[in-house]
């Protein structure tokens, strides 16, 4: 079954590289005897110049003298992909945790004074055996006026300081996409929305409004299980509310320094809260998961201290259980988040984040801890004309007793191919903490890449 | 997407003031005096290299082929506006090949004060993310090419002593040492330096040992505008072998780029207008 599967998505794939090849954009390199030096300034000049000659032929022109139409302009990637689970998950009965094949494709309409962006990927998840896609841009951006721009429709959307780490983000994150080993790109999930941006002197300030919450694609139980309080599984999607959010930043630069101020109105971005099903007799029948309406303030700065980049910020939670009456919903919260990054040495760059959240109004019987702090240390090394990256992100929760630690390996072949590997792996010592829960998630993945 | 940005993040100091007389270089043409000393030369050398016009534009590509014969590709337009002639400078790189790195944005705002980091902010289309760049060492490699970053920003000539050691015809031979040598990778480099046009030809590097390691020069000078400016260079590593070859294309100067454009909302928001042709 499984190696149906892999098979499947592998014919897919070399099937897309092979339909792909013949649109290839970048220049086809002729073989050239080009030696690293020569003795001869002039003859160098001349090496030099052939092999500028032969390797772009006469196509230095033709990206822009001559435009492509928007039809021969798209780019883009295949990919397949494959991960395993380091252990078994007694509740998933699927070691894979990852098999896909993957197209995605990008192109930009130019218009006067403003763009149609579209960016989609669409794969076959050998995992859960079936077809995905998603849009994760359909959007139109222009300047409106002198001050403003405006982008309307499906995006991406990020903000804030922290690396992994969100205080004042709450647009939409992928979880399983990160806990599974896909690209970065893939931990924002794509929301639709408006967002007006407004350029002035001393400020900027950007207000987004999406007419339907997106929630984080949350850890489900489809491919990686969670610690449930009650039993049972359920599709939690139907509980998602469809009332609009919106969220404002105002940004002010001074000097070196970046502050910023952020405000969220909306809810809960994956399901923390519950609540009670009552019978007809007011009877206790059970619980179901719960988007408590959530309204967040907070603040950030940014600004190059001592030999590297300090960043820090904070965020007030506000849900609708501010007094924390309701054992059920989340009560109000405090973020801090504190963060340092340096280069180490050269080609290698270090940075250390502290995550501290307070829950306020606890009561007696609650069983989520006041006080949670987490720790993140990461390690990113560039090598052989970088060509080579690692990436090396630990998460440790010294209130917890818990973390997560992610090792990523990049390698780009060539201009069109690049492998990646990489390891999640997950620890604690209490099944419901919030890295522990995912201890039979740990898993290893690897990839290969197509750009075309 | 973040490796790129893991390639830009390298970086400290020092100037090849060729690339950025490529990029937009332009030069004054400032007639040579036979009282020149090693300091005015090279002076009117980083003028001339890297302080052409106010503002500037160009479309540049660089092959970066290594020890093993195996080429890459880079794409990119560079808008550029000097804050004061020898000072400051802002910069704006939009990426456009290879596909992985398109729609990147770089910014930078250099600072020439000595001592002083550069700013920098990449912009990563994928996640939305304008990230900020720690201050690194400017002497590994821009975006994976041999050109190093500070061959890029500039090397500020405060960082190093020069001396006149030759003249030619047509060129002045400096010496120049590093003032801390721990700083950097080499203890001295040799740069030619054209007397009508006071562009640095060459620049040669030599380690500890005296064997040259590095060696960076310019190909194809052009007038533009009446700017003589640096269309063709190259870096050639001479120890781990492989080279880049950059050149540069559809320049202009004095387009009257205005302050704002150097802000985030360019990283976010291409400006259309001053990057078409």
């Amino acid at each position: 079954m499984k190696l149906n599967r892999m098979v499947t998505s592998s014919a897919l794939l070399v099937g897309l590289i092979t339909l792909l090849s013949p649109l290839t954009v970048m220049p086809s390199y002729a073989a050239d005897s080009q030696t690293k030096s020569s003795q001869s300034n002039n003859k160098d000049k001349k090496d030099s110049e052939s092999v500028w000659d032969e390797s772009m032929g006469d196509s230095w022109g033709d990206e822009w003298d001559e435009p492509k139409s928007f039809w021969q302009s798209f780019t883009g990637f295949a990919e397949l992909s494959y991960g395993q689970r380091l252990q078994t998950d007694p509740l998933i009965n699927d070691k894979q945790t990852l098999n896909e094949a993957r197209l995605q494709v990008k192109n930009q309409w130019l218009l006067d004074s403003s763009t149609v962006n579209i960016r989609a990927h669409g794969f076959y998840d050998g995992v859960q055996s079936q077809w995905r896609g998603q849009i994760r841009e359909l959007n139109w951006q222009g300047k409106v006026s002198d001050n403003w721009d405006l982008k309307v429709g499906q995006q991406v959307l990020t903000w804030g300081t922290g690396d992994y780490v969100f205080v004042n983000d709450l647009f939409a994150k992928d979880w399983q996409s990160f806990f599974a080993g896909r690209d970065d790109e893939y931990l924002k999930a794509p929301q639709l929305g408006i967002k007006a941006s407004g350029y002035f002197d001393k400020f900027s300030v950007d207000l987004v409004y999406s007419p339907s919450f997106t929630a984080d694609t949350y850890i489900d139980g489809s491919v990686f299980s969670y610690y449930n309080y009650q039993p049972g599984a359920m599709d939690v999607g139907q509980f998602e509310p469809s009332s609009p959010e919106s969220a404002i930043r105002i940004k002010i630069n001074q000097d070196q320094t970046e502050y910023a101020f952020y405000g969220y109105s909306g809810f809960e971005k994956s399901p923390l809260s519950a609540r009670v099903i009552q019978g007809q007799e007011g009877q206790l029948n059970g619980f179901v998961p719960y988007f408590a309406p959530l309204n967040v303030i907070g603040a950030s700065v940014r600004m190059p201290a001592a030999v590297g980049l300090f960043n820090a910020e904070v965020g007030h939670y506000n849900t609708s259980d501010s007094d924390g009456q309701n054992p059920l919903v989340s009560n109000d919260q405090w973020k801090v988040l504190v963060g340092y990054e340096q280069e180490l040495m050269p080609n290698v760059t270090g940075s250390l984040q502290w995550l501290y959240e307070y829950i306020l109004d606890r009561e007696v019987g609650e069983s989520n801890q006041q006080h949670r702090s987490t720790v993140t240390a990461q390690v990113r090394v560039t090598a052989i004309q970088n060509k080579l990256n690692v990436q090396f992100f630990n998460f440790y929760s010294p209130s917890d007793k818990d973390g997560y630690a992610r090792v990523r390996v990049n390698y780009k072949i060539t201009d069109t191919w690049q492998v990646s590997g990489g390891l999640n792996h997950f620890w604690g010592d209490q099944p419901d903490s919030f890295f522990g829960q995912f201890e039979d998630a740990s898993n290893a993945f690897v990839s290969a890449r197509f750009y075309f | 997407m973040l490796d790129v940005y893991k390639g830009l993040k390298v970086t400290t100091k020092l100037t090849s003031a060729l690339f950025m007389t490529a990029m937009l270089g332009m030069s004054s043409q400032v007639i040579a005096n036979e009282a020149e000393t090693a300091q005015s030369i090279i002076k009117k050398a980083e003028l001339a290299a890297y302080y052409a016009g106010n503002d500037g534009k160009s479309q540049a590509r660089m092959l970066i082929v290594d020890s093993q014969d195996r080429k890459q590709m880079r794409q990119f337009t560079i808008l550029k506006k000097d804050v004061k002639d020898g000072g400051d400078q802002k910069m704006l790189v939009f990426f456009s090949r290879p596909t992985d790195v398109s729609g990147m944005v770089f910014r930078v705002e250099k600072h020439n004060g000595q001592g002083q980091e550069d700013d920098r902010w990449l912009y990563l289309p994928g996640l939305d993310l304008v990230k900020r760049i720690s201050a690194g060492d400017k002497r590994t490699s821009f975006v994976g090419s041999h050109f190093f970053y500070e061959d890029v920003s500039g090397r500020a000539t405060s960082e190093d002593t020069f001396e006149l050691v030759e003249q030619t015809d047509s060129a002045y031979i400096l010496s120049a040492k590093p003032k801390d040598p721990s700083s950097v990778e080499f203890s001295r480099y040799r740069v030619s330096i054209d007397k009508k046009t006071f562009l640095p030809m060459e620049i040669r590097f030599f380690d500890a040992k005296d064997n040259e390691t590095r060696r960076v020069e310019s190909l194809e000078v052009e007038t533009v505008q009446g700017f003589p400016t640096v269309t063709k260079s190259k870096v050639t590593d001479l120890v781990g072998g492989g080279y880049t070859l950059m050149e540069f294309r559809g320049i202009e100067y004095n387009l009257g780029l205005p302050d704002d454009l150097f802000t985030e909302r360019s990283l976010r928001t291409p400006p259309l207008e001053w990057l078409r042709k």
